[in-house]
């Protein structure tokens, strides 16, 4: 009779944690039970906020050591952190040729030249990220939610990107940070991103894209301080299938918290036009 | 190019190996324009008193005279109560900052001068004008007409409007800053200006110039958030009482707190970068700029100036900010900065061939 009972209280106590387990099922990696506030007048979370990702994926979006900088006068300022990767499953499909495409990439990542701005890393030269390297340099970005717009402000460089949210635009043209479409897809965030062109790379280690790169971004108020962040990459000129990347991003909770100002142009200038600088004896 | 490089173009004008940059301004500037000449025909429907629709209807060529702002109460706002001064919105104009001598004491132009001189602007680098020009002169006009987007005049004789001259009140010590910073050579990139260097286009305040004069303005609670088109920075503008940064961080774009009185988005920016060089000025000046919406197509932005080691007085400025509907487009400008490659290039050049030569005199080839 007893066990009888605690059998009947057993599979009770069982259905209603699966129950619960399915409808906590933890959809866009989202925290059990966790409803983001929405923003006033609206029905979409409010993800406005000063955010920042907490990895080394800059360095390079794969699995790296720690190791020497290439610099010999920047010491252990210089040198890279070890990282895990952010791709998902670790690879990234490249096509044979493009593979070695980003060998060479990584070898020349230093040069500069004033008659090749297509070579070395545009970070060295304080160019323009692109998607979804902005994400995921070491510098915060705001995002100005509205009503009916939204905008993201990169510290680095100065970097914007206009959202359309209410009225999709095909991209007129090609440019360093593409063209962003967004909607919502329940609580996530999605933005489609079009119009990149083959000009920006995914890291410092020569990772890179051609400019039929399409980039759908996914944010997700997943705790009241981090973001989850995915993107699906797919670029058939470079790569065989799509892959993707994610990372938890995570708000900047100082109560002074501001974006600053990174305008790198002027730290890049000597390095870019230095030979043509009028020589003084 | 065989090296020379003229010496008095807006170096934006030789910026042309920039095709990506290129056409974008192309495409963003056909689209302004038509916006523009849509604008006087536009019906407006907001909800708000006819006679301030028929006031705003009347001074469609907006000076900032004779206007006072729309009531609080009948302004939209957002969801969190601010007032709504959403959308992209295009501050081009050729009004002088200051005014020109020949104006003496006179405040406004006639309505004639008015249609004079935006038909002069309108038609300043037309083909037939060209036709007539040496191949210097037509090398100063630079783009063809289809690129420039200057706006037109708001019927004063300069953008500032006190001190009543409409001067500049600079002093001995600002009028040689002033002249010390609009000296340009072509030594080194330092010597040029921070817009061809692509670090500043829009001061603060803002100055409109031949094209890409847009502003997309976004609103989030305690924030906003002005995207400049050019250089496709965003101005973060708190709104929560927050103090200043401190003194040692000195942003190019300064440091922006703002807040409402009434319907009017009052900003006061301070920390200037030292080298963010204005009109005399440098990072020690105090800007405070105020955006008093007038009717739904315009808002009049008024900056006040202040700083005492260059200006005897602070000195106050108008100008419209006028509503478009059309997209922005990425203005890329460091990405690929050939201009700055060929004029200091150019420069070396120059100076071998100086070196080279008897007579001391470099020949032009054309």
């Amino acid at each position: 009779m007893r066990t009888w009972t605690i059998g009947i209280l057993s599979t009770v106590v069982i259905a209603v944690a699966i129950v619960a387990g399915l409808i906590l099922i933890p959809t866009q990696a989202q925290s059990p039970g966790y409803r983001a506030p929405r923003l006033p007048g609206t029905e979409h979370p409010d993800l406005n906020g000063l955010w920042q990702a907490l990895n080394t994926a800059n360095w390079d979006i794969q699995d790296h050591s720690a190791q020497a900088g290439p610099l010999v006068a920047l010491g252990a300022w210089g040198a890279q952190p070890a990282g895990m990767g952010v791709v998902e499953g670790g690879e990234i499909p490249y096509q044979e040729w493009a593979l070695k495409k980003k060998q060479e990439n990584f070898a020349n990542r230093l040069r500069v030249d004033p008659d090749d701005f297509a070579l070395g890393d545009p970070e060295l030269k304080c160019y323009l990220p692109g998607v979804p390297r902005a994400t995921y340099m070491s510098f915060p970005f705001q995002i100005i939610q509205s009503q009916n717009a939204l905008l993201i402000s990169y510290e680095y460089a100065d970097a914007s990107r206009i959202v359309h949210m209410s009225n999709p635009i095909k991209p007129p043209l090609d440019s360093w940070m593409g063209w962003s479409n967004g909607r919502w897809d329940g609580d996530t965030l999605v933005i489609d991103v079009t119009g990149l062109n083959d000009s920006t790379w995914f890291d410092r280690a020569g990772n890179f894209h051609s400019d039929a790169l399409h980039v759908v971004e996914r944010y997700t108020l997943v705790t009241p301080d981090r973001l989850q962040y995915e993107a699906t990459i797919e670029d058939p000129k470079v790569f065989t299938r799509p892959w993707k990347i994610s990372m938890p991003l995570y708000r900047h909770a100082e109560p002074n918290a501001q974006r600053l100002e990174f305008k790198c142009v002027e730290f890049t200038e000597e390095l870019i036009y230095g030979s043509l600088k009028k020589k003084t004896n | 190019m065989d090296g020379f490089v003229p010496q008095s173009v807006d170096a934006n004008a030789i910026r042309l190996g920039g095709e990506r940059h290129r056409n974008v301004t192309l495409t963003a500037k056909k689209d302004c324009n038509q916006e523009v000449s849509m604008s006087g025909r536009r019906v407006w429907s907001v909800g708000l008193l006819a006679a301030v629709v028929a006031a705003a209807v009347l001074t469609s060529s907006v000076g900032g005279q004779s206007q006072s702002p729309t009531p609080a109460a009948q302004w939209p706002k957002t969801p969190w109560g601010d007032p709504d001064l959403q959308g992209t919105w295009n501050f081009g104009t050729i009004t002088p900052l200051e005014r020109p001598e020949k104006f003496g004491n006179r405040e406004f132009l006639t309505p004639e001068e008015v249609a004079q001189l935006n038909k002069d602007s309108s038609e300043r680098a037309t083909a037939e004008r060209r036709k007539e020009l040496s191949a210097a002169e037509d090398v100063e006009l630079a783009y063809n007409q289809f690129w420039w987007d200057r706006g037109s005049s708001t019927n004063r004789t300069s953008l500032i409007k006190d001190p009543p001259d409409g001067r500049l009140p600079l002093t001995p010590e600002g009028r040689a800053q002033r002249a010390a910073q609009n000296k340009r050579g072509f030594d080194t990139w330092a010597d040029r200006s921070l817009s061809e260097r692509c670090i500043v286009y829009r001061p603060v305040p803002v100055r409109s110039t031949g094209y890409n004069n847009n502003n997309v303005i976004v609103q989030a609670p305690g924030y906003v958030a002005m995207y400049q088109e050019q250089i496709h920075e965003t101005r973060i503008i708190a709104l929560d009482g927050r103090p200043h940064l401190g003194g040692k961080i000195r942003p190019w774009l300064g440091d922006s707190r703002g807040r409402w009185e009434g319907n009017t988005l009052v900003v006061e920016t301070t920390n200037f970068n030292v080298k963010n060089v204005y009109e005399g000025s440098t990072g020690n000046r105090t800007v405070v700029e105020r955006f008093a919406p007038i009717d739904a197509k315009t808002i009049s932005y008024d900056f006040t100036v202040t700083d005492p080691a260059v200006y005897s007085r602070p000195w106050t400025g108008t100008m419209p900010w006028r509503k478009v509907t059309d997209e922005v487009f990425e203005y890329a400008c460091h990405e690929g900065n050939y201009s700055m490659v060929h004029m200091l290039g150019g420069a070396r050049v120059q100076e071998k061939q100086l070196a080279a030569s008897p007579s001391g005199r470099v020949t032009r080839k054309r």
